[in-house]
């Protein structure tokens, strides 16, 4: 499924792309070194924190032997992150034994956490000057709001209700796959569009976040510098007020456009003005690891197709129409029905039903999502079903030959087709086959030499 | 719980009126649900608002109920108990077993059941003995010699899995007579007998063999599956042993499980003794020996025999060489939560915490949960008697239920006054 | 506690509980300065707190007569900047150190007593586990917890039966406990409790390394323990201590009643009261003639 790789690239394969000066560059600001530390698979983590002390080059062997037999591949895959990011620098000593060593930057900033401890990225601003700071109740309910909004502006441009200042070439760069327009149509969700929807939130943000980076260049921003203001971000106390005047001009620039997608919250006082964090921007450093990553869910499938959502938000109901029939929506609660019409119709639109099934399982309602399964296993397999349903007859454009003149001649166009591998279908008691289209021409100029 | 009690002793004369003693009139297929109805457990406050039900302090109490009536058992008789058990459970294997009341049949109910038990049992009397008989036929098979190893009962069972003929309580114990008979005299001698029949088909006068039981001091108890015979009552009665009669699979399962902990020690049914016994100490995982009782080289972590320095596999056993018990102290130690129970903890009274002398702490001492209501008011909470610390509800049960440690008294050290001395 | 809706837990993230000997008589003839130990063991809780935003830390001190929870990582936001540029784990942690040691000492002055230099490992154990069980109740995303004893002390045999307890309790939960044994001989209580809850007992070489042992055994979390080659036990003291004398014996006398241990014959038992008539018997004697040896 070519669609699914745009999303499930990491952002790690975003910085470890990145040419080797600028990744030595980054490595010089202790919070990058701490978000890719953390960003790493367990046991990578363990090899950079054995090494944190050995300034001598150690051998790949020795290193393997470290791991029991079974870890080989789970070292194999550390290994190779390590050196793509540029953490372990990989020699060869005399006798043409690999090494590793840490990368020295990254060593020294990495003791020196450890040393020192954490340190803040920016003071906060004191209290006194900060009036009114939401609480973090709110902040988190801003960032929601915030980020639905966005979405939806995303999927239906027409549709949200305050316009964010995201230029709207931005947006068409966000759009750019997700959406498809056709000339004097209104805009459809592409098959890519309707998986992203379906995403938990924080995958969403970062393909966002990936698509506002790699776009950077062509807005005259060094990727670089976006990256390890964003990993700085990160590091910064959900709830606290910062001064934006200790940002340069392009993080200023760069906060706006954040503000809008909900990671910062912008207030101003009678001087001065400050942003503040959400959870959003403070969980970014997290969800860089392929962690398996859950949020409080919000739906209840019952055993009758039933679908019940206790959610007041215009998003979630967007996202259940894309597979169920709405029948009402409450206040705080939405209605649906999971029917045949309404998941051909999903299927229609490239979801698969796997998708659908993981989107339930993982938004569970806490309730329900105790029991095992948490979606009823009568519903999940007629899902599938109903999916593998619209599988059953492949069409395959094919062509028929017959009256072969001998059975020689017809076992070498069988061969033949087969080497091809276009043979659907062959018959040698009455010496007649299939073969598939595309070989037609090849195969019919088989047949001519044969002659 | 008196209900319960009544209908046990009653069985099945009155199977109609059980249900309506045991669940408030439900039918068997609407107690399945009964869980689920919270909805009739709602309450109203003064103002006719719904109140969230208190669930967890309902639990507390009925917890702190239990946890008072075992104690006031424990403190009543000095702390004795049978530890060193060795049980022969005599299971009905007759044509009555194949009744199909309960799911999928006695037989298959029993058989789980046992295996379950037998694994409980040796967790919690780690140098007992359990031994296996079957009864069908009209005689009494002998599964399994008396034995320390969980697997070889379970295997023994579940291979020999099948019911036929007429089942005879006298052959079962005039069996397990001869073999308990052998058996050192410090050990308690029990039988537990899991009677699916209604009749017993013997060859001579029973009451001779329940006499034998009782001089034997072999305490018989016996949990029926359909309904209270006279004979098992004499039977448990004369010998000591408890009587009960399952009600369905759930209670079943309660009932044997009720076994596993030792019982209280009958003054003279085992003679007290000192035990001479060995504690050795594990091998290096790297190391290499031959082992006693393989006779054979092997690798990796033995255990040295403290007298003759002979290497044996595993633990418990006892030395090839020099024949002494071996046992590892994690093994006994096992079961001295028993020997020193640890107290109830105390309620913490509304007088005492809003005495404004006292120093209410706010957090859990064991958990550093906070103890304080929502309006800063000080919470329900429970204290030690002896080390007065302050605890939260759920440290309260996890102490008593698996720590067995208080951990207020562990972490003072007092002068003169160790945690089992007495 | 406040609700936390949206977490993020992946297979390493971990709670560690850690029992920090604090006892001034070991301290005061052990060849590495306390001051030394504690700048390892900072280095080696900061470094936990690095790898996984989502870990935390225990520390919970184990003293001489009392036993006290020092710090941990979840009730403080790590960032808070107190006093100066000391970060939180530091200011936090050493105060609340400071102030432990010297009430502890304080009622050592008020109970002198020579003969045990034990510290009450039992206590901080139970506090570490009532601490884990909270943890598990919270739900069911939790980190993986684990504890780890830095021990210098000798065993103290009076608390035989209260560690046990502790660590057959720690074994149905599931949490393994790691010991770093820092004093001269090797500790047969920490030896069994790291083999029976499956952690790892190490006794390490050079006090000077103490960081890097730290770091590469005991940072280990339970996920990567699965492939990784951790050090293998090298023998487990299975000696009992007994009842009387609260000596550590490898052969001794146990009642049939109770299953106390004695160092030698009694008339009667003291923890039981039952009265032994006969002299010692072996357990085997009687049914050694009946029993078949199994093969």
């Amino acid at each position: 499924m070519p669609q699914v790789k745009i999303i499930a690239k990491n952002f790690m394969d975003m910085v470890a792309s990145l040419p080797a000066m600028k990744l030595d560059q980054l490595y010089e600001n202790a919070f990058i070194c701490e978000a890719i530390l953390r960003s790493l698979p367990p046991l990578a983590k363990k090899f950079v924190l054995q090494m944190l002390y050995i300034d001598a080059p150690v051998s790949a062997t020795s290193m393997e032997e470290w791991v029991l037999p079974d870890g080989v591949s789970k070292y194999k895959v550390a290994v190779d992150r390590l050196i793509q990011l540029r953490v372990f620098i990989e020699t060869a000593d005399r006798k043409r034994e690999t090494t590793y060593r840490l990368n020295p930057m990254f060593q020294a900033n990495l003791q020196k956490l450890l040393i020192h401890g954490e340190v803040l990225a920016r003071e906060p601003m004191p209290s006194n000057i900060t009036v009114r700071l939401p609480s973090l109740e709110e902040l988190e309910a801003y960032a929601l709001d915030q980020w639905e909004c966005f979405l939806l502006q995303l999927i239906n441009s027409g549709q949200a209700e305050k316009p964010s200042n995201i230029s709207s070439s931005v947006m068409k760069v966000f759009q750019k796959g997700l959406l498809s327009q056709r000339d004097k149509e209104a805009p459809r969700l592409t098959e890519s569009g309707f998986q992203f929807l379906l995403m938990e939130t924080n995958a969403q943000l970062w393909y966002i976040i990936r698509e506002y980076i790699s776009n950077s260049e062509e807005r005259g921003v060094d990727p670089a510098d976006l990256i390890s203001f964003l990993l700085e971000l990160s590091f910064h106390v959900t709830g606290e007020a910062y001064d934006i005047d200790t940002l340069t001009e392009e993080q200023r620039y760069a906060i706006k456009d954040l503000a809008d997608l909900g990671l910062v919250k912008l207030q101003q006082g009678r001087k001065d003005s400050w942003f503040i964090p959400t959870k959003l921007a403070t969980n970014l450093s997290m969800s860089l690891a392929d962690s398996s990553s859950r949020k409080q869910g919000f739906v209840v499938v019952e055993t009758n197709f039933r679908m019940y959502a206790y959610s007041s938000s215009k998003l979630h109901c967007e996202i259940l129409r894309l597979f169920s029939r709405i029948e009402y929506q409450l206040p705080n609660l939405i209605v649906a029905a999971i029917t045949k019409e309404s998941l051909y119709n999903a299927f229609k639109n490239g979801i698969t039903a796997d998708q659908i099934v993981t989107f339930l399982q993982q938004n569970a309602h806490p309730r329900v999502a105790e029991r095992i399964p948490s979606v009823p296993e009568n519903v999940t397999d007629q899902i599938r079903l109903w999916e593998s349903d619209l599988n059953r007859v492949d069409i395959t454009p094919a062509h028929f030959y017959d009256e072969f003149p001998s059975r020689e001649v017809f076992e070498a166009a069988c061969d033949y087709a087969r080497e091809w591998n276009g043979l659907l279908w062959e018959d040698s008691k009455n010496m007649r086959l299939v073969v598939k289209a595309d070989i037609h021409t090849h195969m019919r100029e088989h047949l001519r030499r044969q002659k | 719980m008196n209900n319960g009690e009544n209908m046990r002793l009653n069985g099945e004369a009155d199977e109609e009126d059980d249900d309506d003693d045991a669940n408030g009139g439900l039918a068997a297929w609407e107690r399945t649900y009964a869980d689920d109805r919270s909805w009739e457990a709602l309450q109203e406050d003064e103002s006719g608002l719904l109140r969230p039900i208190d669930n967890k302090a309902i639990y507390h109490a009925q917890y702190r109920r239990r946890l008072r009536s075992l104690s006031s058992l424990a403190t009543t008789a000095r702390i004795q108990k049978g530890l060193i058990r060795y049980l022969y459970i005599i299971i009905d294997f007759s044509r009555a077993a194949t009744e199909m009341d309960f799911r999928p049949s006695r037989m298959a109910v029993v058989a789980k059941h046992v295996e379950a038990f037998v694994r409980e049992f040796f967790d919690q009397n780690p140098l007992s003995q359990i031994g296996l008989v079957t009864m069908k036929d009209g005689v009494a098979h002998w599964l399994t010699d008396l034995g320390g190893s969980p697997e070889s009962h379970v295997k023994a069972l579940m291979g020999k899995l099948e019911c036929s003929g007429d089942a005879s309580l006298q052959n079962g114990l005039e069996l397990v007579h001869g073999y308990l008979n052998q058996i050192p005299s410090y050990g308690h001698r029990e039988v537990l007998i899991l009677y699916s029949a209604l009749n017993s088909c013997d060859p001579g006068d029973i009451m001779e063999t329940v006499q034998k039981c009782k001089t034997s001091k072999i305490r018989c108890s016996v949990i029926g599956l359909t309904a209270e015979i006279f004979i098992c009552r004499h039977l448990c009665q004369e010998t000591g042993g408890s009587y009960s009669v399952a009600l369905d699979e759930s209670h079943f399962k309660e009932l044997l499980l009720e076994h596993a902990p030792p019982p209280p020690a009958i003054a003279d049914s085992a003679m007290p003794n000192l035990i001479k016994m060995g504690f050795p100490q594990r091998a290096a995982e790297s190391s290499i020996a031959i082992c006693s009782c393989h006779k054979e080289a092997k690798v990796g972590g033995g255990y040295t025999c403290p007298r003759c320095k002979a290497r044996v596999c595993e633990l418990p056993t006892e030395c090839r060489i020099c024949g002494l018990t071996l046992i590892s102290s994690p093994h006994l130690a096992r079961s001295y939560h028993h020997l020193f129970p640890i107290i109830p903890f105390d309620e913490v009274t509304d007088k005492v915490l809003h005495d404004p002398r006292h120093q209410t702490p706010k957090v859990c001492f064991g958990c550093q949960e906070s103890l304080m209501n929502p309006g800063n008011s000080p919470g329900i909470r429970v204290s030690c008697p002896k080390c007065k610390q302050h605890f939260c509800l759920d440290c309260d049960i996890y102490i008593h239920e698996s720590l067995h440690n208080c951990p207020g008294c562990e972490s003072f050290r007092r002068p003169k006054l160790a945690t089992y001395d007495e | 506690m406040a609700s936390a809706p949206s977490k993020l837990y992946a297979d390493d993230v971990s709670l560690l509980v850690v029992l920090l000997d604090t006892n001034p008589f070991f301290w005061s003839t052990s060849s590495l300065p306390f001051s030394k130990f504690l700048s390892h063991v900072l280095a080696f809780l900061n470094s936990i707190l690095v790898l996984n935003q989502l870990n935390e830390v225990v520390v919970i001190g184990t003293g001489y007569a009392s036993c006290k929870y020092l710090y941990n990582s979840s009730s403080y936001s790590n960032h808070g900047l107190e006093d100066g540029r000391m970060p939180a784990l530091c200011t936090r942690l050493l105060k609340n150190l400071e102030e432990f040691v010297i009430g502890d000492e304080q009622s050592i002055k008020e109970d002198p007593r020579g003969g045990t230099m034990s510290s009450l490992l039992s206590g901080s154990l139970s506090m570490a586990l009532c601490h884990i069980q909270k943890v598990f109740r919270s739900g069911s995303l939790h980190p993986q917890p684990r504890i780890l004893c830095l021990q210098g002390s000798p065993d103290g045999p009076e608390q035989y039966v209260a560690i046990m307890n502790a660590i057959f309790s720690a074994q149905r939960s599931m949490v393994p406990i790691d010991s770093c044994y820092i004093g001269s001989h090797n500790s047969a209580f920490l030896q069994q409790a790291s083999y029976i809850t499956g952690g790892v007992y190490l006794k390490p070489q050079q006090m000077d390394g103490l960081f890097q042992y730290l770091s590469t055994v005991f940072a280990t979390d339970l996920h990567s323990r699965t492939f990784l080659q951790l050090p293998k036990s090298v023998g487990v003291d299975f000696r009992a201590s007994c009842f009387c004398h609260k000596k550590t014996i490898d052969m001794g006398y146990v009642c049939s009643v109770c299953l106390s241990i004695f160092c030698k014959h009694h008339k009667k038992c003291s923890t039981c009261g039952s009265v032994f008539g006969e002299t010692p018997v072996e357990l085997d004697s009687v049914s050694k003639q009946k029993r078949k040896t199994p093969e």
